[in-house]
């Protein structure tokens, strides 16, 4: 049997808002994956170096507070740089200030790099059937 | 009995200019703050714009006003977006700031503010404060008859510029709410190094008024542990020369206990006051809070009712404020005209309610309010234990020992061993009690009140039920009745 795919959480920048990334933590501990929860305000380069650390599958980053656009500027480069191009990159959450259009903050975050961009109270099960697809097509799980 | 006291390192007075001065200048802006000409500015200002005696007025004339969330980088949209909140009724204004500035980022956010002036988009969650200055602030506080209060930062160029509310004494929202490894001993100095700024004022005839927020309730939980935060704040601002305080009382959804809890938490934090010896402290109101998780930017009727639900709280209990946000709260910062038609609603309900000056006696609220007394007075009475009579010592070892907790904080250094969830009424109840020195007698109301639900829903209250009742109030369901149509 393949090891448990080790994925990363935490709520990005200067964003304290926390219960989405406990609860979605949990829940993927419940699923088996195994999880380096790091809990609010995670800046960029810590979610970098932690995935470099724990040798991660996936990052599931999340946003509540609106300003997610600035905290990534440049994460995609930075990734590539990293030499963590294969990388699975999801986020969610409120992603951009004022009421929006979910598919615009989709199209604006796949140019960051996300794989997946959920607009708020996603489905916490229907995110973790995606996350097991896309690990699979790695051949990661 | 023990002597109740409070430890405080007084500083003497070179030493408190010092420190102000040396937080002024964190920022080029902090050179526009005199702190005589600020003294003078402030005796300047009419009544309308001092807090304190806009909540008085409003208590003795039997009214209220919504108390809501508003910030925007530019200061032109600022004083649009708060000029509509004064049409709207709204005399109570806050000068939300953004998050960066509340992290002391002022070089990022200069940056940012640069792009947002030139470009006019609001880039930040914000106004900032810090960045903006004294004399642009002014500009904005001149340009609208109400009070104002600085959110999240501002410091003394807050009340240099005009604004009225000012912080002192323990926030256990910086250190339960919105900090990831502060300990409590680290928000003990910072807020009791002696910096003494409100008592500053105060003693110069300024009288800056706070308002108590308590350990916030992220999820269903029942109130006494954020009212006991309430008291610890009360006694150790007042300790700092506050003279003028206010709870939020935050609504978790089912009636009764909120009207229990908005009528508890006042009676209890006089009571303190005074035991402490703080007389002359007031209490110029309360303000009941929507605080649990807003429904989806998606759901604008489910949005109307929940302000409304708060509103009319407010309204029943007799309240002078409410805190509200405004329909856009779910999908982040709101326009002019969401606050608009938002505050509008509520002010609906403020004349047709709050003025007829309905009389409620319900037993169901002498029975939420005796039990939320029991527990406070429990949970304190094993703080003042600890501490040996001294409230902040003691604070100090009931967080570190879990006597003191609450559900889903950030912080790493809370103990985090307490669950709430609701019953079959959507009360909150206790599911797990942890370190928490509730007697046994209350602990079985809790329990009996959980299984209730339990039979009605055929399971087990546990992790999941506790889960599912964080989107509870948010899709608009808290009671165990299944839905008509199943």
């Amino acid at each position: 049997m393949k090891k448990a795919p080790t994925v990363i959480t935490g709520t990005v920048g200067m964003d304290a808002h926390v219960i989405g990334t406990k609860v979605l933590s949990r829940a993927l501990r419940d699923a088996g994956f195994n999880v380096v929860e790091l809990g609010m305000q995670v800046s960029p380069e810590e979610f970098i170096n932690v995935t470099q650390e724990t040798n991660a599958d996936a990052i599931l980053m999340s946003s509540l507070y609106g300003m997610a656009e600035l905290d990534l500027k440049g994460f995609n480069d930075k990734l590539m740089e990293a030499g963590l191009r294969d990388v699975i990159l999801y986020i969610g959450g409120n992603l951009v200030i004022g009421r929006y259009d979910p598919k615009e903050a989709e199209v604006i975050f796949k140019k960051l790099g996300f794989d997946r961009v959920y607009p708020p109270e996603a489905d916490i099960d229907a995110a973790i059937i995606d996350l097991k697809n896309d690990l699979k097509t790695k051949g990661k799980m | 009995m023990k002597k109740l006291r409070i430890r405080n390192k007084k500083i003497d007075d070179d030493l408190l200019m010092k420190k102000r001065r040396e937080e002024l200048d964190k920022w080029p802006t902090g050179k526009e703050v005199d702190f005589d000409e600020a003294v003078a500015y402030q005796k300047s200002l009419p009544d309308s714009k001092i807090w304190w005696k806009v909540m008085v007025k409003l208590r003795e004339e039997g009214r209220m006003s919504v108390f809501p969330r508003a910030g925007t980088p530019i200061l032109e949209n600022m004083i649009e977006l708060c000029r509509g909140l004064r049409d709207s009724g709204v005399v109570l204004i806050p000068v939300t700031t953004d998050s960066y500035t509340r992290l002391g980022q002022f070089e990022k956010v200069e940056e940012i503010l640069k792009e947002c002036n030139s470009t006019g988009k609001a880039l930040l969650n914000g106004y900032p404060i810090i960045n903006q200055g004294v004399e642009k602030t002014r500009k904005l506080i001149e340009s609208i008859d109400a009070a104002f209060s600085p959110r999240g930062a501002g410091g003394e160029i807050a009340i240099a510029s005009g604004m009225t509310t000012a912080e002192a004494g323990m926030g256990f929202l910086n250190f339960g709410s919105y900090s990831k490894n502060m300990t409590i001993q680290e928000l003990v100095e910072s807020s009791q190094n002696g910096m003494r700024v409100i008592g500053w004022y105060a003693d110069r005839g300024v009288i800056l008024c706070k308002d108590l927020h308590g350990w916030l309730p992220s999820a269903p939980f029942p109130l006494s542990v954020n009212i006991v935060c309430l008291i610890i704040e009360a006694v150790t601002a007042a300790e700092q020369g506050q003279k003028a305080l206010y709870p939020l009382v935050h609504c978790m959804g089912n009636m009764v206990q909120d009207l229990a809890w908005i009528r508890l938490a006042p009676r209890l934090i006089r009571e303190y006051l005074d035991k402490f010896g703080y007389q002359d402290t007031m209490i110029i109101g309360t303000c009941p809070a929507q605080t649990p998780l807003f429904p989806v930017a998606m759901d604008m009727g489910g949005a109307f009712a929940y302000l409304c639900y708060a509103s009319m709280v407010g309204a029943l209990s007799k309240s002078n404020a409410v805190d509200l946000r405004s329909i856009d709260e779910g999908a982040g910062v709101p326009t002019k005209d969401t606050n608009a038609v938002s505050y509008r609603a509520a002010k609906w309900i403020f004349d047709v309610v709050r003025e007829q000056q309905i009389e409620i006696d319900v037993k169901g609220i002498d029975t939420e309010e005796k039990v939320t007394e029991t527990e406070v007075r429990a949970i304190l009475d094993r703080i003042l234990d600890l501490g040996d009579g001294d409230i902040v010592d003691g604070t100090v070892k009931a967080v570190e020992s879990g006597v003191l907790d609450s559900p889903w904080s950030p912080n790493l250094n809370v103990k985090d061993q307490v669950m709430g969830v609701r019953d079959a009424r959507g009360a909150c109840r206790y599911l797990e009690f942890g370190n928490l020195p509730i007697p046994d007698e209350i602990k079985e109301f809790h329990r009996e009140k959980i299984a209730e639900r339990e039979k009605l829903e055929g399971r087990k209250a546990d992790y999941h039920t506790a889960i599912k009742d964080l989107w509870g109030l948010s899709k608009g369901k808290i009671a165990g009745l299944p839905p008509y149509d199943k």
